[in-house]
């Protein structure tokens, strides 16, 4: 039981918590009552002037008052910060169609995205990953790949020449890796070369003097025509995500004997387009069995192993894989392509 | 080169083998066909008609009005201008709405109905030359035909014909595939069908005497001379002319039209001279003298060097060997005396010629493939029987000129039916095998080892070893009928290629965290940016026979490439971020084997609109591009470099003499890193004037240097156990100071205790005086025993006043 004072001056308290209206006014309250110099404080610093068999009674009331007053603050204050959520979940100024802030990322040259998908496919069956000159000697690009100077097979290549005693050209191909691989690996092996080939060609939608492939070479014991077929179709499925419908057809190059071409099944049209130039097949991929000459250049017994390579097209599976109708776009540095990958 | 359907059956029977289906065989067995067209489409909508009424155009006097039956019970009116239109007239009619081969270069243009001076005109009456078979357009084209009227003309006059395209390129390695003749061959095999006999007789000549030919060079094989007389030149019969306009050549007169269609039938380039204009003493074939000249038949005068082969007749050239016949010899439409020649000459030869005189013509391409020298003797047979069938008078005065040091190339190849299946993979009976070779003409003798016999068109150049004979099996037997194989091998992983790994790892920085754009650019910079960039006078690789004139320079580093491209973007973008990886050639690096030296790199440009003056940072774009260079060095693992500004000379023409620095790797040469602001005298220069002007930070990375540079040891460290005491400490220091000195004074000053400097501001004003700067830097000191005090904090300040004296400078107190 409290006394008719400490009830009164509850009952005050009580009145000014509910009075306030945030946490500023809450926190004079308390100080007003439960503070040092506060209300109760002074309760309790009055107890040493009154008897002493009165003092405990006295003591507990402050002590209960104390509680209260502190139980109706905790409750106020609970109280104001639900109402506070509350307005903070329905006072909402909020668009929800607005996008959201963009975010200024960077990007991957698409030929870069490309050639790092093949180069994983391949690096997953075993191959190494090799590089090579993109400035060449006339040694690697032609000579040691069965084209003899003054051979009709160069007329083929749109060489960039960077001498007038043909020695020195930009490489026509990734094919010249072939020798460099034959000269630093020991069979068996399989590798890959991505890279930067140049031809002397007029630039238009569809050609370009700078493009990019990816040379393949296996060499091995009982390595055959059937492996060679069989290791494109495993990576075009790796690549398309489906099974490659192919056409296999003689072509002719120097290097590889028998030489094929391999064609894939347009994925643009099925009645012929302006990209398969209305034939329903895409050139792809040159390949063949290594040539006897080239492997005796790379010093490889060709009476023991046998070995395939082929030049996978790069800027023409880009274009493809992106659906990019202009091949000048490769190689514009321009940002309005760029930004797109 | 074109192949026509109907030629082929010249030599094959195709009855149940459709043009579109000899398309596809080729391609799948042989050569790679371009395309597949019908010859003269147009000839199946014009159709054969009657003039029935001829009439005077009543307002004008060289026209005329015609009601033209085109059967089936149609009449039309047409206006015609043609002089020998008259009644009765059977002629080829076009219908309003066909498309003509009669606009600019043969292109079709859609026939439109129409009124001439009033008359109506429902169609055309053709010209030869307006359906595109021959010149001739004096007149209509008056018809020889009982076909029933409205019966399309490429029916009634059997001109229908398909047209297959071949790729060259395909046809390198097989010479004897340059005619119809050969094509034929592989349908033939292909089907199991023979191939039609050629006649292979001369017949005899008035006199035994040879007609006189001297070959005083290795350079030509063989040649054959034939002197023929009593030719009446005049032009083709039709069906001559139409082979010739189905495969593209327009017909002249007969010796030329016979000429072309030898060498189109049998792929044998030969050559008529008017024997009038040749010395009584023959030919001889020998090497040009240096200087000599001779009028081509195109009407130029050619000089030659000693490395051409000709064709002369009492001394003086008439024709440059396997290339072009010489003006002054050519057959007239007066020619009645000829000297027909068909030789066998050296592939390089003719190819060197043709490339140095920029002269490839159908007879040069055809003798740089290595034709067989057996093949000039039945090409000439197959010349004279056919003029001789058009003109049976033709005589034949002397014996056939031979002359040449020659053989015969056929040879014998030793075949093991067992590799052909190792090769292929796959289990191709013996029978097959052989079954194969013989339908290409090749003797088989079957064995322990079997002997090949290669006949001699085929052995001039394609087929040498044991595995031409293998694709000669493979491509017939068919590579989409080998079964599929999968590689067995020892599971091992791939040797790591470190630089790849390197270069993908800095890419995804780039694109990534960096916010960066990956750029290609090709390798050439063109003379003018060069010359912006005060780049012109460094060495270059350089190509001889560039794209386009003045784009012949291989770059030496990537930087000017993406300074290229700037001024373009600025037109579109208001910020560029673009990095590129890539190589640069030195020719003063050049190796003892020839080969340029390489530098592979990564070229950075930054550029932005100019900030206001005032603003806090003085070149936000060089500070951030070189934040973005050192996180390179440093998310490769490379220790962290010592950065210093670049000395006078030192920094590369497009960079601001000033405003350059550059890290540089232990021992080696060039730097390691290098990051400017681009020279302010070169904005105009490459294009970034006016509206595109801004400010540009260029950078580069060498991964070469960076691969060898020495490696960071591990990148953790411990998580700090006890409280840090966080600083904010500002030095003035005399400007030329630089940064990395005020960070190592405050990596002294807290002995050990430094955990982390951040530079938050660079100040500089009147306040401070001049020639000086404020660095201002939050620090972290903390310590892994113990929590540190307020005295730590103070021994560091004090140790820190004494460390910006010894700079110059002093600790700012505000």
């Amino acid at each position: 039981m409290l006394s008719p004072e400490a009830e009164s001056l509850h009952r005050e308290a009580r009145e000014a918590i509910a009075a306030c209206a945030g946490e500023d006014a809450l926190a004079a309250v308390e100080r007003a009552y439960l503070g040092k110099n506060g209300a109760v404080g002074r309760m309790l610093a009055a107890i040493k002037d009154v008897p002493p068999a009165e003092r405990p009674r006295r003591g507990q009331e402050a002590n209960a008052l104390k509680e209260r007053i502190g139980t109706a603050l905790a409750a106020r204050r609970a109280e104001l910060e639900a109402a506070r959520l509350e307005r903070e979940r329905r006072a909402v100024d909020f668009d929800p169609s607005l996008p959201g802030r963009p975010l200024l990322a960077g990007s991957l040259h698409p030929v870069t995205q490309v050639t790092r998908e093949l180069e994983d496919i391949f690096a997953s069956m075993g191959y190494s990953i090799l590089d090579g000159p993109e400035v060449e000697l006339d040694y690697y690009n032609f000579a040691a790949l069965n084209i003899p100077a003054d051979h009709p097979a160069r007329e083929m290549f749109d060489t960039f020449w960077c001498d007038r005693d043909e020695h020195l050209l930009l490489r026509t191909h990734t094919s010249p890796v072939q020798m460099r691989a034959l000269e630093r690996l020991t069979p068996p092996f399989r590798a890959i070369v991505p890279g930067r080939c140049f031809r002397n060609e007029t630039v238009d939608a569809s050609h370009e003097h700078t493009f990019h492939q990816m040379e393949g070479l296996v060499v091995g014991e009982g390595i055959t025509l059937g492996h060679l077929i069989g290791t494109m179709k495993t990576f075009l499925r790796e690549l398309f995500q489906r099974e490659p419908e192919v056409r296999l057809r003689p072509g002719y190059f120097p290097f590889v004997e028998p030489g094929l071409e391999l064609d894939a099944r347009c994925p643009f049209c099925t009645a012929g387009c302006s990209v398969c130039k209305g034939s329903t097949w895409i050139e792809l991929c040159p390949c063949g069995m290594v040539h006897p000459t080239v492997l005796r250049y790379g010093h490889v017994d060709p009476a023991r192993y046998t070995g395939f390579a082929f030049g996978l097209g790069l800027s023409r599976l880009v274009m493809l894989r992106f659906g990019i109708d202009d091949i000048r776009h490769l190689m514009s540095g321009d940002l309005r392509f760029l930004e797109q990958f | 080169m074109l192949i026509s359907y109907r030629w082929l059956q010249r030599h094959v029977d195709l009855a149940g083998i459709t043009p579109r289906e000899v398309a596809e065989d080729l391609t799948i067995h042989t050569a790679e066909v371009e395309g597949l067209a019908r010859f003269a489409p147009w000839l199946d909508d014009v159709v054969v008609g009657r003039v029935v009424a001829h009439g005077r155009h009543p307002d004008a006097d060289r026209l005329s009005v015609n009601r033209v039956d085109v059967g089936g019970g149609e009449c039309l009116s047409i206006v015609c201008g043609a002089p020998n239109v008259g009644q009765g007239q059977t002629v080829a009619v076009a219908r309003a709405g066909t498309m003509l081969p009669t606009g600019e270069d043969g292109s079709l243009v859609k026939l439109k109905k129409g009124r001439v001076r009033g008359q109506e005109s429902q169609g055309m009456i053709c010209s030869v030359r307006e359906l595109q078979l021959g010149d001739e357009h004096a007149g209509i084209w008056v018809l020889d035909t009982a076909a029933p009227l409205g019966t399309p003309i490429a029916r009634a006059l059997g001109l229908e014909d398909w047209v297959v395209e071949i790729d060259n390129k395909s046809l390198t390695n097989r010479p004897d595939l340059w005619g119809h003749r050969g094509i034929a061959g592989e349908i033939a095999a292909i089907h199991g069908r023979p191939l039609r006999p050629l006649e292979f007789a001369l017949p005899a000549a008035d006199s035994p005497a040879h007609y006189p030919v001297r070959v005083e060079t290795a350079s030509c094989f063989r040649y054959l001379g034939l002197p023929i007389d009593g030719v009446a030149n005049g032009p083709s019969p039709d069906w001559l002319r139409v082979l010739l306009l189905a495969v593209g050549q327009r017909p002249i007169d007969l010796l030329v039209d016979l000429s072309n269609f030898v060498m189109l039938d049998l792929g044998q380039p030969n050559h008529l001279f008017d024997r009038d204009r040749l010395s009584p003493a023959g030919i001889e074939v020998r090497d040009a003298r240096p200087g000599e000249t001779m009028a081509t038949l195109d009407g130029i005068e050619r000089r030659f060097s000693s490395a051409d082969m000709l064709i002369c007749s009492g001394g003086a050239p008439v024709a440059i060997a396997g290339v072009m016949g010489g003006e002054a010899a050519r057959v007239e439409a007066s020619t009645t005396r000829l000297l027909l020649e068909v030789a066998s000459f050296h592939p390089t030869t003719v190819r060197r010629t043709s490339a140095r005189l920029g002269l490839r013509t159908d007879a040069s391409t055809r003798f740089e493939k290595y034709l067989d020298p057996t093949l000039p003797a039945l090409a000439a047979a197959h010349l004279v029987a056919i003029l001789r069938a058009i003109q049976p008078q033709v005589a034949f005065p002397q014996a056939l000129g031979d002359a040449g040091d020659w053989t015969d190339p056929s040879r014998t190849i030793d075949l093991r039916p067992d590799r052909v299946r190792e090769v292929l993979g796959a289990a191709i009976p013996d029978a097959e095998i052989a079954r194969i070779l013989a339908s290409l003409g090749f003797g088989v003798a079957r064995g322990a080892l079997w002997r090949i016999e290669v006949p001699a068109a085929r052995a001039t150049k394609d087929i040498a070893i044991e595995e031409d004979l293998i694709e000669e099996v493979g491509r017939m037997y068919g590579y989409g009928r080998l079964p599929v194989q999968r590689i067995r091998a020892d599971v091992e992983p791939p040797p790591r290629e470190h630089r790849r790994l390197l270069v993908r790892r800095l890419e995804d920085r780039l694109s990534g965290a960096a916010r960066f754009h990956q750029a290609m650019t090709h390798s050439f910079q063109s003379d003018a940016l060069l010359a912006a960039l005060r780049l012109a006078s460094l060495p270059h690789v350089e190509v001889v026979n560039p794209v386009v004139a003045g784009y012949s320079k291989v770059r030496r580093s990537i930087v000017p490439s993406l300074l290229g491209v700037l001024a373009e973007n600025r037109r579109h973008r208001a910020e560029i971020r673009l990095y590129e990886i890539g190589k640069g050639y030195l020719p003063e690096g050049t190796d003892e084997r020839g080969q340029p030296g390489e530098r592979h790199e990564i070229g950075l440009v930054w550029a932005a609109p100019r900030l206001d003056p005032g603003a806090h940072f003085d070149a936000p774009c060089f500070a951030r591009l070189r934040g973005v260079v050192e996180d390179l060095v440093a998310h490769a693992g490379a220790e962290a470099p010592r950065w210093r500004r670049t000395a006078p000379g030192e920094a590369p023409p497009w960079a601001h003499p000033g405003k350059t620095v550059l890290a540089e790797s232990p021992g080696s040469a060039g730097p390691l890193a290098l990051v400017g602001e681009l020279e302010p005298g070169l904005h105009g220069a490459i294009g970034l004037a006016g509206e595109l002007d801004c400010q540009v930070a260029a950078g580069l990375v060498s991964i070469d240097l960076l691969l060898a540079h020495p490696r960071r040891a591990g990148a953790y460290r411990p998580l700090p156990r006890f409280p840090g005491v966080k600083l904010d400490v500002a030095l003035a220091l005399p400007v030329d100071v630089p940064a990395g000195d005020a960070a190592a004074a405050i990596e002294a000053a807290g002995k050990g205790l430094v955990q982390a400097i951040e530079l938050f501001d660079v100040y500089r004003g009147e306040t401070l005086g001049a020639g000086r700067k404020s660095l201002a830097y939050h620090v972290l000191l903390q310590s892994p025993e113990r929590t540190l005090t307020d005295a730590d904090a103070a021994r560091f300040l004090a140790r820190l006043e004494r460390g910006a004296a010894e700079l110059g400078g002093e600790l700012r107190r505000d």
